[in-house]
């Protein structure tokens, strides 16, 4: 395309003929829309009602149709089982975190399905999260082709900015499944930064808060020449509206004096929040709300709502500290504030915010629409319609990623609100003398222990040549590109053999383990510092002892006996040292004998490693020409 | 598309040196993205779009080198063949060993509540005035060629900076 375009003499600006249809596309907990170029300008697209948005709510009906949007999420409370809403929070997550969370108590799982990938079922079938979003994006699609007439030949999806890789692929193949090529996807934040900033070209230090129905982001960005950059982001992708509405539903069970939200029956569940949500909402404009549950009323007062409301309003307060601190910046710095998402209409989210930035938020932005309209000015400009030049987005990996080391530490590559693309080596050793091949894990989060981060992928790295432990290099590369979308390569350095792995959602991150790994990783970071310190010292001395038994055992008797009583009584003392809990004890004797044989390793690795090299060029060429 | 520098420094048109212009350093790096970012290339040939992601990582990893205190004193320590990774038992004045110790220590022994923030905020201040000061000396020496000086100094920096980040985690933590 661009090709074409730079060859037509004079270059042109490209013809309405050559444009492609390209839209953007908010695929939202709670609503979704689509934006697309109308008479020069990206808007929202209406269907025939003139509703913009668009429910998330998908009915699989006995006659086997399926409904999307309003009449759909009509049904939910009559017919429970089969309204599939709030999908989007099930993206990425295993089954038992589904069931465990409560939040889909109203449906039942396919027992046959793969712990790592649940699917409901349904009266029409079964059906598995990703299924349920791209029925959701055809509904849009289908509405913006009627509108326009053409074909949408590509799209930008938003996600949250705090989806993790799983969440992010599973949006990916949701897509994918609706038929629609994806131009990329962007951060729902970084989006209405775009929309709001092209449309006032405001520059600055902004902070965007986006509290839609069932995520929370928050994102600084600093806007300047047409640049937006995001300085840092952060959130919590299992806190939204919904959990607002919860908070009031257990108050309503309490009330009706049932024990709390867990007592809420299955079929009954979906009812209650409805009703919770309706005197939510209308605590926006109201000092109280009545509810009505069983022929019941009660009254909930904007005090007590407040009362109800105030952990998970302290939760987004946390998030925006931390932004602002891994920043390194004060509130001071900060020009403007933007409100996003349907639940910032609350006027506590409001006070709370205007509070922490010193600031009123600006109050002149559609909070719905302004993240779909973002995604569809960036798709004009991906597809080709919109020169370029206009602006450019600089975006940041939202959690740190890493591989598994030896003792199940993990090796942070790529640490959070870095900026991407990023692409970062490291180089990992063989354990044992021979070895050839080595197996990496890759995970996600901020702990220092593997068994608390999240397992987004194994794989592993094959025809290494065999080599002395420690002589093979092998360089693995962390690739995290403009769609926050991780590949993981690996090289032996003196072979140049490959392995090469696209990150698989095997499962997805649980969120709540996200947010209670990001504080556990707080409270435990000094337990995890100790008790890192001490296995990666046990790991040191374990590997020195292994590799020098070895050499005793081949090449013992070129030694002489001052030399050997030597290596001996140092092995003796670090044999017990490891018996111990002392870190610096350990490291101290792995010290004391690496000195002890330094004269003698030296030698044999001479020795061995010329041997080695002669032996692996012959193995090298058999495997190639295998 | 872009010409690699020989070093960071140039590649952002910057004097090398430890004290920095941050707002020159960030244009210099907007300036670049707006040349090498892989967007401005998605209708373009693969090779074209694969060699954008590689300069567009680069670009990247110049400027989050450069922007970052600690890491940049790193590598102009490395530009000088100074190796940073070895960290000798020389290298560390005993005296600044016990005292990370002592307040390591006192870090741990804080409450878990809300009312060790004051201390807390107490510390990471007195880290924060002690990181400016050792930055400045690190600078001073750097400037005279003063390497050993400069890589102990380094290391201290960087025992400086893990100490702010254990205390801005024993926050998090209660806050
Ligand atoms: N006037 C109002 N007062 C309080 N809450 C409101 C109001 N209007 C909408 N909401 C809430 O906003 C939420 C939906 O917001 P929005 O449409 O922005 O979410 P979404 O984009 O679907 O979700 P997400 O971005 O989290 O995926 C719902 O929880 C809804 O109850
Ligand atoms: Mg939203």
């Amino acid at each position: 395309m661009s090709l074409l375009q730079i060859s037509e003499p004079g270059g042109r600006p490209v013809r309405r003929t050559d444009r492609k249809r390209a839209a953007g596309i908010d695929l939202g907990t709670t609503n979704s829309l689509i934006a697309t170029d109308v008479n020069g300008e990206v808007r929202t697209l209406a269907d025939a009602d003139s509703a913009h948005l668009l429910p998330s709510a998908v009915h699989y009906r006995a006659d086997g149709a399926t409904t999307v949007g309003a009449a759909a999420k009509a049904q939910a409370a009559a017919d429970p089982a089969n309204v599939i809403v709030s999908v989007k929070r099930a993206l990425g997550k295993s089954l038992d975190e589904l069931e465990d969370s409560g939040d889909y108590r109203q449906y039942r799982f396919d027992s046959e399905c793969e712990p790592g990938s649940p699917a409901f079922v349904t009266a029409a079938g079964v059906r598995n999260p990703v299924e349920v979003s791209a029925d959701i994006l055809k509904t849009l699609v289908q509405r913006a082709e009627a509108r326009t007439g053409e074909a949408v030949e590509g799209a930008v999806i938003t996600v949250p900015a705090y989806f993790n890789d799983a969440q992010r692929q599973q949006t990916r193949h949701a897509a994918e499944l609706a038929g629609i090529r994806v131009l990329r996807l962007l951060n729902e934040p970084t989006a209405a930064a775009v929309a709001y900033g092209l449309d006032t070209q405001e520059q600055g230090n902004i902070i965007v808060f986006d509290l839609g129905g069932g995520t929370f982001d928050v994102s600084l960005l600093s806007l300047r020449k047409g640049v937006f950059e995001v300085l840092a982001t952060g959130g919590d992708t299992a806190l939204g509206g919904d959990d607002f509405d919860k908070a009031v539903a257990g108050w309503l069970a309490d009330q009706c004096g049932l024990g709390g939200m867990d007592s809420i029956a299955a079929r009954d569940y979906p009812a209650m929040l409805q009703a919770a949500n309706r005197a939510r909402e209308a605590l926006s404009e109201a000092e109280q709300a009545e509810l009505s549950w069983n022929g019941s009323s009660f009254t909930l007062s904007a005090a007590e709502f407040a009362e109800l409301a105030a952990p998970l309003v302290r939760r987004t307060m946390l998030a925006c500290r931390r932004v602002l601190r891994d920043a390194r910046m004060e509130t001071g710095a900060i020009d403007n504030v933007l409100l996003v998402g349907g639940a910032t209409r609350m006027p506590l989210i409001r006070r709370a915010v205007a509070d922490y930035f010193g600031r009123e938020p600006l109050q002149d932005i559609d909070p719905d629409r302004v993240v779909a309209i973002g995604a569809g000015i960036q798709a004009e400009v991906l597809a080709g319609n919109k020169p370029a030049g206009d602006f450019l987005l600089l975006d940041v990996n939202p959690l740190s990623l890493g591989i598994e080391t030896m003792g199940e530490l993990v090796e942070k590559i790529i640490h959070r609100n870095t900026s991407i693309p990023v692409s970062k080596s490291q180089e990992f050793t063989t354990f044992k003398d021979g070895q050839t091949a080595m197996a990496l894990h890759v995970v996600q989060g901020e702990r220092e222990l593997v068994g608390e981060c999240r397992s987004l992928a194994r794989f592993s790295l094959r025809g290494i040549p065999p080599m002395v432990a420690g002589a093979a290099k092998v360089k693995v590369t962390f690739q995290v590109d403009a769609d926050g979308l991780l590949s993981v390569s690996a090289e032996e350095a003196s072979t140049g053999r490959k392995a090469e792995v696209q990150v698989k959602p095997s499962y997805g991150l649980d969120l709540d383990q996200v947010e209670q790994m990001l504080k556990d990783s707080h409270e435990h970071a000094r337990a995890d510092m100790s008790a890192r310190a001490l296995r990666e010292a046990r790991l040191e001395a374990t590997r020195l002892m292994e590799a020098i038994g070895a050499a005793l055992e081949v090449d013992g008797e070129l030694l002489e006996t001052a030399e050997r009583a030597a290596i001996d009584q140092a092995l003796h003392a670090l044999r017990q040292a490891m018996a111990e809990e002392n870190a610096a004890r350990i490291e101290e004797r792995t010290e004391q004998l690496n000195h002890a044989s330094e004269g003698f390793a030296e030698r044999r690795m001479n020795m061995t490693v010329g041997a080695a090299l002669r032996g692996e060029s012959i193995d090298a060429i058999d495997e190639r020409t295998e | 598309m872009l010409s690699i520098a020989d070093n960071y420094f140039s590649q952002f048109e910057l004097p090398v040196g430890y004290d920095i212009d941050l707002d020159r350093l960030n244009g210099q790096f907007r300036e670049l993205q707006t040349i090498v970012h892989p967007d401005r290339y998605a209708a373009a040939e693969d090779e074209q779009r694969l060699q954008a992601i590689k300069l567009s990582s680069y670009l990247n990893e110049a400027y989050e080198t450069l922007k970052s205190p600690l890491r940049r004193a790193g590598y102009l320590l490395q530009m000088q063949g100074v190796d940073i990774e070895q960290v000798e038992q020389s290298d560390l004045d005993p005296e600044l060993l016990f005292e990370q110790l002592r307040l390591r220590e006192s870090l741990a022994e804080l409450p878990k509540d809300e009312s060790a923030l004051e201390r807390l905020e107490e510390l990471h201040h007195a880290t924060s005035a002690k990181l400016a000061q050792r930055q400045r000396e690190f600078a001073d020496f750097l400037a005279e060629a003063s390497l050993g000086q400069a890589r102990k100094l380094f290391h201290e920096l960087q025992f400086l900076t893990k100490l702010q980040a254990e205390i801005e985690k024993a926050e998090d933590a209660i806050v």
